[in-house]
């Protein structure tokens, strides 16, 4: 048998993924590896290499320690300019579109605060079921999407 | 991946930075985005758009040209 994913890893890996986002999802905090293999009855050497193969599939960015989530897009693992709240949960977005993103992926009215990168005018934008209210604040991203995952993090 | 309070604060910041003015994206297009990219990232069938997709989404929302094609060089 050839080297790489094993038979049963794709389906470790659809669990690991999942346990990441729900946990996002209900807590707006990243989860521990630990925290993860318990959730999915595996161990943490492999949700490690479930997080690799994440990686690759580019589904998750990963600290130097490739065992800490730095982005599970929309979701930030740490705090950014771009907050979403919710009624009960506060998240971290990882830039203007996942601020957008996190109501979108929760299916849930949220408050949307940023700012203005340029003159740091604070943005607060109320996101409905439908959408963002009216509003002429605008999107700009500097980097080509040809190029977005070279550096995810300056994108 | 920013807000901007207006086109002339976004021509401002690319400015003095000395970067190139890239396409703006009105909200109503960046909720479009957020819905094709995330509405179902909390359900197993979730993937990302391939570069394919990505072209077809981002042309229903009025957004083309080079910047937007991932197959480009720029």
């Amino acid at each position: 048998m050839s080297g790489g994913i094993s038979p049963g890893s794709a389906d470790l890996d659809l669990e690991v993924k999942l346990a990441v986002y729900r946990h996002f999802a209900a807590t707006g905090k990243r989860p521990s590896a630990d925290q993860v293999a318990r959730e999915v009855s595996s161990d943490i050497s492999s949700v490690a290499e479930a997080y690799g193969r994440l990686r690759a599939q580019r589904v998750l960015l990963l600290e130097p320690d490739g065992r800490s989530i730095r982005m599970a897009p929309p979701f930030s693992g740490v705090p950014t300019q771009h907050v979403v709240e919710t009624g009960t949960v506060t998240y971290f977005a990882n830039c203007a579109w996942d601020a957008l993103g996190i109501p979108a992926a929760l299916g849930a009215p949220a408050t949307v605060r940023s700012r203005c990168e340029q003159s740091l005018e604070p943005l607060r934008l109320e996101v409905g079921l439908g959408g963002p209210g009216r509003s002429d604040w605008v999107f700009h991203c500097l980097v080509p999407a040809a190029r977005w995952w070279e550096d995810l993090v300056f994108t | 991946m920013l807000f901007f309070r207006s086109e002339a604060q976004v021509i401002e910041w690319c400015r003095d930075r000395q970067v190139p003015v890239r396409p703006l994206v009105t909200l109503e297009q960046l909720w479009g985005l957020a819905l094709a990219w995330y509405a179902t990232r909390l359900r197993s069938e979730s993937r990302r758009p391939q570069a394919a997709e990505m072209v077809e989404i981002f042309a229903g929302l009025g957004l083309t040209g080079e910047f937007w094609d991932p197959g480009s060089r720029l």
